[in-house]
């Protein structure tokens, strides 16, 4: 019986630290000579998961995705899955101990430098998710090749899109130049004739609109862009 | 029934004739200002606030409930106007800000990255892209008299990219390119483009089948909105020397057959919407007019930037009514409501005054302006030019207006709705006061 009773009453705690943690949470990183203005968003999904989002007001970051969240006890860190990180040093990160006042304080670590943050909890969680691929029209499905040219030097790119139900489309990559790039599609939706289809990682994207059996749109890379045109593989 | 509550019950009447809808820049094609509805005439609380990852400097117009903007951190975002909680957000590549305008279940809005958006108002999904020939900044030599004088600089305080109207199946707005397009509002095809001499950075405004807007060039325009061609233009100053009292930056507002604009040769015109003849001019003494005026009951309301002073004339005659000395420049375009002027100011304060008064009625000021860290602001919220404008040379000024336009200020033009006020602030927050 007694163990029973720890046990619950064990529960009831980490409840309690989990909701204590669970919200939206404002407040700042303070970098010397720059204060950084932050909105963290934290939540658990349905399987008790952590799930979490940040904005960094100033640095263009509304709602990237929260990784690696641990809380324990009265201690919680996360990283930024795609934001600020460096790939010699890895990702940046929050460290940080939920004080007896509800108050978040630890240190934010990015590109080998560390400075303190101080978050206090504003309201419920507003977790933001990244966009999600959408089904495409079937007559989009398959095999679609054309040729752009950059810098003098002729690519053929391949694009194989398919459908997957609930997960909605999905999308092999290929760009062949000097080498055969196999470019990590996240993201896949139709609106209309308007095809997109975006590599976040690699920070290219395709956009076409469908017409005549051919998806006339645009190659993009950073500030490049190229007209490309697909057509159906024979 | 005293005369105050008679006077608020007519404005009520008169703007819910003039004013429908809240969903382009200005409230609707015609740029008033005016809006319908309820107006706070004391501050109560803050609803809520938005945070985005950047600066906002777009103004946001409502539609069914959801309040739509740009970010300068990329993004077009739809909000629900009770909650503040996001409903969608669509990423461009560029700062977004120019203010969106919304008809047949579409937003449309241009983006630094040089391309002209129209998106699903429900998903945010892209119905169609536009490209037109390139964002850039209004940038001439020696600019305002920056050093070194033979330095091409861009400006600064050219903070706005051009709103669109949408009416009739057709979107119009202005482009870095220097030019006017009018886009088929269901397709993105290209109905036509009207070539002006420099930037166009203004909302272009539309009455009776006609466009009305401005260039860098130094001249304001008239243009067949059916077919693009030109009506008449009116020649605004010119500045030869620092370029600085050169430009129609403001957007136009018409009514009764009269086009009211601000320009940065410092005075603000009243012209004949049928043949671009000076009616009358009110000059603001070397002080940019930037701010749109709103225009209502026989009066204009606007603002000034350098000398901050806040004016409303006779729309007839251009003779000043009343004047109140503001603390800092106005971007912000006033808001009328309900015997309410509301206007944003660049020190981070979002003023509300009584129309008929002139007088202060309250004020918000944003947490950022409060903090004043290094001191932008004087002690009486004024920007501290001695600490700030130190020098004309390389990028101190640059530097210096980086500072001054980051201490919460508010460019962005004051919505209200249902006695809330929207506006955006370089905060990177999206305010929802009531």
């Amino acid at each position: 019986m007694r163990l029973i009773l720890a046990f619950l009453f064990a529960s009831v705690l980490i409840c309690r630290a989990d909701e204590a943690v669970s919200g939206r949470w404002q407040g700042s990183v303070q970098i010397p000579e720059r204060e950084l203005n932050v909105v963290v968003d934290l939540a658990q999904n349905k399987s008790g998961m952590w799930i979490g989002s940040i904005i960094l007001i100033g640095l263009d970051v509304k709602g990237a995705a929260l990784g690696d969240i641990v809380s324990k006890d009265s201690e919680l860190s996360f990283t930024l899955k795609h934001a600020l990180g460096a790939a010699r040093v890895g990702p940046a990160q929050f460290k940080g101990h939920l004080d007896a006042n509800g108050t978040l304080k630890g240190d934010f670590l990015q590109s080998g430098n560390t400075a303190p943050f101080i978050l206090k909890k504003t309201g419920p969680s507003q977790v933001e998710f990244p966009p999600r691929s959408t089904a495409i029209a079937k007559e989009l499905e398959g095999e679609w090749k054309g040729n752009y040219e950059l810098f003098g030097y002729p690519r053929h790119v391949t694009i194989k899109l398919t459908n997957h139900e609930a997960e909605g489309a999905r999308a092999e990559f290929v760009v062949v130049g000097k080498k055969t790039n196999n470019l990590p599609v996240d993201f896949v939706t139709q609106g209309g004739d308007f095809l997109t289809i975006d590599s976040h990682e690699t920070g290219i994207s395709y956009e076409g609109r469908f017409v005549t059996g051919e998806i006339k749109g645009t190659f993009t890379q950073g500030p490049i862009e190229v007209p490309l045109v697909l057509r159906r593989s024979k | 029934m005293n005369i105050s509550r008679i006077t608020i019950l007519l404005w009520s009447l008169w703007a819910a004739a003039l004013c429908p809808a809240q969903s382009m820049f200005r409230g609707d094609a015609t740029h008033s200002g005016v809006y319908a509805g309820t107006a706070p005439r004391q501050f109560h609380r803050i609803k809520w606030t938005f945070p985005t990852g950047d600066r906002i400097v777009s103004s946001p117009v409502w539609n069914k409930n959801v309040l739509y903007f740009g970010g300068d951190d990329g993004n077009v975002y739809a909000v629900d106007a009770e909650t503040g909680r996001q409903i969608w957000k669509h990423a461009t590549g560029g700062p977004v800000c120019a203010t969106p305008a919304v008809g047949d279940g579409t937003v449309y809005i241009g983006s630094y990255d040089g391309k002209f958006y129209a998106l699903n108002a429900q998903t945010g999904a892209v119905k169609w892209k536009f490209s037109t020939g390139g964002e850039r900044r209004f940038e001439a030599k020696g600019l305002h008299g920056l050093q070194p004088k033979t330095q091409t600089i861009a400006d600064p305080f050219d903070v706005f990219l051009s709103s669109p109207v949408v009416a009739q199946g057709a979107v119009y707005f202005g482009s870095g390119d220097g030019n006017l397009y009018s886009l088929d509002s269901a397709s993105g095809e290209l109905r036509w483009k009207f070539k002006a001499g420099d930037v166009i950075h203004c909302s272009p405004a539309l009455a009776d089948g006609v466009l009305f807007f401005g260039s860098w060039d130094s001249y304001f325009y008239a243009v067949d909105a059916a077919t693009g061609k030109e009506k008449w233009r009116f020649h605004g100053g010119e500045d030869p020397v620092i370029h600085n009292q050169v430009g129609f930056q403001s957007s136009p507002a018409v009514v009764d057959g009269v086009v009211y604009i601000g320009c940065r040769d410092s005075n603000l015109y009243a012209l004949d919407a049928t043949t671009g003849k000076e009616k009358w001019r009110f000059n603001n003494e070397l002080s940019w007019v930037i701010t749109s005026p709103a225009v209502v009951q026989g009066k204009v309301f606007f603002a000034t930037s350098d000398s901050s002073l806040y004016h409303v004339l006779d729309a007839a005659t251009g003779k000043p009514v009343l004047r109140q000395q503001g603390k800092a420049y106005m971007f912000s375009s006033p808001a009328v409501v309900n015997g309410v002027v509301f206007i944003g100011v660049l020190n981070g304060t979002l003023e509300a005054r009584d129309v008929t008064t002139g007088e202060l009625l309250w004020d918000y000021q944003t947490e950022t302006s409060k903090q004043n860290k290094g001191w932008v602001l004087t002690g009486d919220r004024k920007f501290n030019d001695p600490l700030l404008n130190y020098s004309s040379w390389r990028e101190a000024p640059l530097v210096a207006n980086d500072r001054q336009f980051g201490i919460g200020a508010i460019f962005s033009s004051p919505l209200i709705q249902n006695g809330v006020v929207y506006f955006g602030s370089t905060d990177g927050f999206l305010y929802a006061l009531e």
